[in-house]
């Protein structure tokens, strides 16, 4: 742990302040940091990654002896100097050659990993095509149902998410939207798209296995389909409409890479990291958070309203209509009941008036 | 009027900017994401990597445009800014959520009472100087009194009555109290919000209980016995690195005699405190005399000093001046 220190002036002041936990936060912060032996291609894709991730990006130029999955130590301890939450870490060795470490953190500390081993890229500047402005977030594009289905995956996309477009934003101007990051799998085999549904239902994101140490996700990582991260950059055509029509050209880099090692979320960590602040009064009071009363959810899932009914009058139920019973036939009975209504008044008016006189 | 063309060209149109698929594009508005559930066909997969890539991107992004562009927007200078809805997708956040700060005795206190507050602008109009002027800090309007070339001073003051320094004080006094009441805060709200092993509240605790245990332990050891036959309570632990030590049975003479006389000597000599240690290089410079300045001029200033008795005296030869 860092010794925390008191801040001494105002600039400090305000550079701890602006790491202190916010509700909306900012955009994650990721650390490329290399191993002990990065290859050339580890450390070129590692380049072309932070070119993408820039400006939350801070780049390690030195070697640091880092093994993610046996000792966190150093990590947490570069979040805390650096407050950053998201890390490349670039290893190559002989029996993972060209690999590279995605990990997030939570509170400065490991929240999950993932290990992917680079099998072939193309750089930037070999694609001879008009770049992306840096800074421009970018859209995302997943493409496979095992993004849906597979723990593996969906830790891969949640972590991709994170690390290109974690930040929340409010508005986002249209003629800024200027390039593409797509993400695909290769063909699902027939090993996975059959047994898929009972693995996902195992383990979704790691959060089901409780064994205090967070567990390693399931090892069998020679059936996954490769992974394919391409970048494009976007053209919008006039259509005629309000919609343009989309044209893309490849920008790069272009990224093939297997899934190897990987780390479930921490389920000491996992509940607190989603947590979610509570909605602003203003959402509220446009409804978005509004309690509404006498509505439920039951067991099965279905939502159940009460209403509540006024007494009912039961001097107009519509009984069984007989001749007899018929209010309007007799005129003699109402014209009686008229005239003793008014003699009544009158008579009131007289005892009053006597009242008065006495 | 034949519109079966335009209405054909229309249908057209439409078709260039819709995607249809298999099964729907799951579509994230709020994290610009979109992801395309269909499975991957195998053959254009092996076909050709890159064409069957962009065309899947390209389906992607054209839906996905198709929901950023129908979204509602504002004008501004860079061009239309669609607001986004919040994001479906949740993502882990980078830290805890912040926690609720604790109120201070005076926000408690205006709270019940329903008082809002009022918030005070930093600069406040100068008359004088014809300009905004800081309220406090640099230059601040707080200190007008001390800076005037001219101040009042009562009818009924005392001779040596600064204007300056009473105002002076005040300020100060003003800023000391808020410092206090800033520190009760602080350490009110460390009391009530369980503290962390890390924090302020906690550590001060701790040096308090090591404080405590260090007087216990000097008061275990003064006695004769080196508190050997003290009442000991239950779970009280054996204070290490005590031992008792005697002078040897016998002794020379000379060694008893001279041991006996330190103990006179101690007796009788004044006891030793830090005044008396640093007025001894004094009296030795002023000469052995008799007279305690020090003590006489607070006795003549009547406890406040040598300077203040100064000016008093001056201030009494101008009077028999005049």
């Amino acid at each position: 742990m860092l010794r925390t220190v008191k801040p001494k002036n105002a600039r400090s002041k305000r550079a701890l302040e602006a790491r202190e936990p916010k509700e909306v936060e900012d955009a994650k912060t990721a650390i490329f940091v290399k191993g002990t032996h990065t290859g050339e291609v580890v450390s070129g894709v590692m380049k072309e990654l932070m070119a993408l991730k820039r400006p939350n990006a801070i780049s390690f130029s030195k070697k640091n002896a880092i093994r993610p999955f046996e000792d966190t130590t150093s990590l947490e301890f570069f979040s805390q100097k650096n407050d950053a939450s998201l890390f490349v870490v670039g290893q190559s060795t002989k029996k993972r050659p060209n690999g590279m470490t995605f990990v997030r953190m939570f509170d400065y500390r490991v929240l999950d990993m993932c290990e992917v081993g680079v099998e072939s890229w193309k750089s930037m500047n070999e694609f001879k095509t008009p770049k992306s402005t840096p800074g421009h977030k970018p859209l995302l594009h997943f493409s496979s149902e095992l993004f849906d289905t597979h723990p593996r995956f969906q830790q891969l996309k949640s972590i991709l998410i994170d690390f290109f477009n974690g930040e929340v934003i409010e508005s986002i101007c249209l003629a800024g939207i200027e390039h593409v990051i797509s993400i695909s799998l290769g063909p699902t085999p027939s090993s996975l798209s059959t047994s898929t549904t009972n693995t996902a239902t195992t383990t979704t994101l790691g959060a089901t296995t409780s064994t205090p140490s967070a567990p390693l996700l399931d090892d069998s990582t020679k059936d996954l389909p490769k992974v394919h991260i391409r970048a494009y950059t976007i053209r919008l055509l006039s259509s005629g409409t309000r919609i343009p029509r989309v044209e893309l050209t490849p920008m790069g880099p272009s990224i093939d890479f297997s899934l190897r090692r990987a780390q479930a979320a921490n389920p000491e960590l996992l509940p607190q990291a989603m947590k979610r602040p509570k909605l602003k009064k203003q959402d509220v009071e446009k409804g978005l958070g509004k309690k509404k009363k006498n509505l439920e959810v039951d067991e099965m899932g279905d939502l159940r309203g009460r209403i509540h009914v006024e007494k009912q009058d039961l001097g107009r139920l519509q009984t069984r209509k007989m001749k007899g019973l018929k209010k309007g036939n007799n005129g003699f009975e109402e014209e009686d009941e008229d005239g003793d209504v008014s003699m009544d008044d009158d008579d009131e008016d007289d005892r009053r008036k006597r009242r008065r006189s006495e | 009027m034949d519109v079966s063309d335009i209405i054909a060209a229309h249908a057209a149109k439409q078709k260039a900017v819709t995607v249809e698929k298999e099964i729907p594009l799951d579509i994230d508005t709020g994290l610009l994401t979109v992801t395309d559930l269909n499975p991957i066909d195998e053959d254009s997969y092996k076909d050709n990597l890159e064409d069957y890539l962009i065309s899947t991107a390209r389906d992607g992004v054209q839906a996905l445009i198709g929901s950023l562009f129908s979204l509602p927007t504002t004008a501004s200078p860079d061009g239309p800014l669609a607001k986004l809805p919040p994001p479906v997708y949740q993502l882990p956040r980078a830290k805890p959520l912040p926690k609720p700060k604790p109120l201070t005795k005076w926000e408690k206190f205006a709270k019940a009472k329903g008082i809002s507050k009022t918030k005070k602008d930093k600069k406040v109009w100068d008359e004088e100087k014809q300009d905004w002027v800081d309220r406090w800090g640099w230059k601040g309007a707080n200190k007008d009194k001390e800076t005037q070339w001219l101040s009042e001073v009562p009818a009924n003051a005392d001779v040596d009555f600064d204007p300056r320094k009473a105002a002076r004080d005040a300020r100060k006094e003003k800023i000391a109290k808020n410092e206090r009441q800033k520190l009760q805060n602080l350490a009110h709200a460390q009391k009530s919000s369980g503290s962390t092993p890390s924090n302020p509240g906690l550590q001060a605790q701790a040096s308090r209980k090591r404080e405590i245990e260090k007087t216990l332990a000097t008061t275990r050891t003064s006695t004769a016995s080196l508190g050997k036959f003290d009442k000991k309570l239950e779970g009280e632990k054996k204070l290490k690195g005590v031992k008792r030590k005697f002078d040897p049975a016998e002794v020379s003479a000379n060694q008893e005699k001279s041991n006996n006389l330190a103990i006179l000597s101690k007796i009788d000599r004044e006891p030793v405190t830090k005044k008396s240690r640093k007025s001894v290089p004094e009296s030795s410079s002023t000469g052995n005399d008799v007279l305690n300045v020090r003590k006489a001029v607070r006795f003549a200033s009547k406890g406040r000093g040598g300077v203040a008795l100064a000016r008093e005296a001056r201030a009494l030869c101008v009077f028999i001046f005049v």
